[in-house]
Formats: C-alpha cells, sequence, structure tokens
C-alpha cells in the first residue's frame, strides 16, 4: 500500500487523524470575534468538511467526494489550516486597513 | 485579431480577490483582475508574510509554489520599488500575484519563513535594486562581481555603468577604471509629433474591487 507521493506515509485510520484536527481547528477559531470573515468562510469549510469525514467510512469513497487528492494530502491541508488559524489569533487581520497607499502609488502608466 | 475574452474565468478571479480581500482587509488596499485574467493583490508592506501564510495554508487557496519574486523601480513615486510575488496553486491551477511597495531605506519582511524559494530571489532584489529584507538567513551578492558598488537594475543607474571598464594591469590583475565608451549614448526619441490613438487618451480604468464594508469604515 503506497500513496504514489514522496515523503508521504500511508496514513493508518485517517478519519480519527481529521476528527481530531477539525475539533482542533473550531476550537481555535472561537477565540476570533464571531463576525470575522475568516471564522465564517473556514468554519463553513471545516464543518462540510467534518460532516464528510463523519458519513462516509470507506477511504476511497471519502477522497472522491473531497475532490481534493489523496486523505494524506487531506490531512497535510488540515494541519496547515489548523496552523495558520493559530497565527491568524496574532495578526487579526479582520481589523480595518493598517495604511492607506500614497495616491499615485498603485496608479499605472504612470 | 483580439483574444477573445474569457468571461467565465474572470468572474471566478474577481469573485476570489472579493473573497481574500473580504477576509485580509487590515493590508488589502486595493484588489485588480489584469485584461488577459490575472488576479493581483495590492498590499501594504506590513502584511506580507500574513498575507503569503494565508494563500499558502487556507484550503481555499492553496498557493503552496512560488513561482517568481521580483521588483519593480518607478523612481518617480515616493515608494519608488514595487515588489512583486507571483504564486502558483497546483490544487486549483490557478495564479495570483501580490505587490507590496517600499522605499530605498525602509527594509521588508522576507518571505522565506513562508517560501523557501524565496531565498535567492530575495538574495538577486537587493543585489539589483537595494531592497534590504530583514530576517533573511543570508542577504548577499548574487549576480554582481565581488566588489561592485551600486544596484543595477535601479533606473538611475546607467546602461553602461559607472566602472565597466577592466584590463589586465602592469600589476598583473584586473582593475576597475571609470568607463570609456568611444561613442558617447544616444537617446533617440522615438515619439511622432502626431498622437497615435486619440480614443486611448486617459489611461482605462482596471477592473477594481472594493475591499469590503470595512475600508470604507475606514475612510
Amino acid at each position: 500500500q503506497t500513496t504514489g507521493l514522496v515523503g508521504l506515509a500511508v496514513a493508518e485510520n485517517p478519519h480519527e487523524r481529521l476528527r481530531i484536527l477539525y475539533t482542533k481547528i473550531l476550537g481555535v477559531l472561537q477565540n476570533i470575534p464571531k463576525d470575522a470573515a475568516y471564522r465564517k468562510y473556514t468554519e463553513q469549510i471545516v464543518n462540510q468538511r467534518f460532516n464528510l469525514v463523519q458519513t462516509e467510512t470507506d477511504v476511497q469513497k471519502l477522497q472522491d467526494k473531497l475532490n481534493s487528492g489523496h486523505i494524506e494530502e487531506v490531512i497535510v491541508q488540515a494541519e496547515n489550516e489548523l496552523s495558520l488559524a493559530r497565527k491568524m489569533i496574532q495578526w487579526k487581520p479582520w481589523e480595518p486597513l493598517v495604511e492607506e497607499p500614497p495616491s499615485d502609488q498603485w496608479r499605472w502608466p504612470i | 485579431t483580439v483574444r477573445p475574452k474569457n468571461e467565465v474565468e474572470q468572474k471566478q478571479l474577481c469573485a476570489f480577490g472579493e473573497y481574500v480581500a473580504e477576509i485580509l482587509p487590515k493590508y488589502i488596499q486595493q484588489v485588480q483582475v489584469t485584461c488577459f485574467n490575472e488576479l493581483e493583490l495590492l498590499i501594504h508592506p506590513d502584511g506580507i508574510i500574513p498575507v503569503l501564510t494565508f494563500l499558502r495554508d487556507h484550503t481555499n487557496a492553496q498557493f503552496k509554489s512560488l513561482a517568481d519574486l521580483t521588483a519593480v523601480d518607478v523612481p518617480s513615486r515616493q515608494y519608488r520599488f514595487e515588489i512583486v510575488y507571483n504564486l502558483l496553486s497546483l490544487r486549483f491551477n490557478s495564479r495570483i500575484r501580490v505587490k507590496t511597495y517600499t522605499d530605498e531605506l525602509t527594509p521588508v519582511d522576507s518571505a522565506v519563513p513562508v517560501h523557501k524559494a524565496a531565498n535567492w530571489y530575495e538574495r538577486e532584489v537587493w543585489d539589483m535594486y537595494g531592497v534590504f529584507f530583514a530576517n533573511h538567513p543570508d542577504l548577499r551578492r548574487i549576480l554582481t562581481d565581488y566588489g561592485f558598488e551600486g544596484h543595477p537594475f535601479r533606473k538611475d543607474f546607467p546602461l553602461s555603468g559607472y566602472v565597466e571598464v577592466r584590463y589586465d594591469d602592469e600589476v598583473k590583475r584586473v582593475v576597475a577604471e571609470p568607463v570609456e565608451l568611444s561613442q558617447e549614448f544616444r537617446k533617440f526619441d522615438l515619439n511622432s509629433p502626431w498622437e497615435a490613438f486619440p480614443a486611448y487618451r486617459a489611461a482605462p480604468e482596471p477592473l477594481k474591487i472594493e475591499a469590503g464594508a470595512k475600508k470604507e469604515d475606514a475612510k
């Protein structure tokens, strides 16, 4: 059994791992203000994937339904989303614009 | 012949641009889609690392590949250099461009923690333009000669350079001397005295997407 991708080992029990990761992401998202667009959209994506993971037990069919490459890639993506959510709490990108650019900065042609 | 307009792709890129601008209103100043279906995000320089990590890690925008990192010199602006990042998403087969600005003395955050590929690209931008990258692991010259002074790609650096002429001397080594050209530089003004395109006198407005209601509130 092999994923066919270099460096990605076959994941045993991917449903469990994905369940843990998605619950962690949702927990981290609770620390973001409720009206932030990032929280809204990420919760939407995570809940969608979470429901699919919980309803579908067959790995192959789950991969087809998620339509996002191998299950191991989905796990890597969930880990990335978790680290991103943690960093978003520090950066707070939902606040209004930091600084307006000078008026001629983005004019093209000059 | 004129290239046929791909309305579907343009709408998709517009929608995605609005999505990203809604999630990151703190750093994104403007979003535009060119007529060749290229999405561009115009960023405040503080937001390079947040925006690049978001584009790399978020599920809807897995731009894992940094295709290019360059700079553009426009000497007439207050912030003269425009740093351009070209990203490619392998999962969704799409590209995006992220642009920031800086002047000659302000350092910019290095993208190396986010994309390892940025290492040599940032060295090249430092060498050629003089844009300093903070937290870069190894920022030194990469294309110019070892004792070279100046930043060649700047618009005020002449085409022939200042100290280009080098030859072996009685001292039996290569020396750098001020450049002597046999013919002085001639600049030809190729504009015709008649107006070429009367229909295009004003620059066309790019397809601008407002960065959500929050930007208008900040004004």
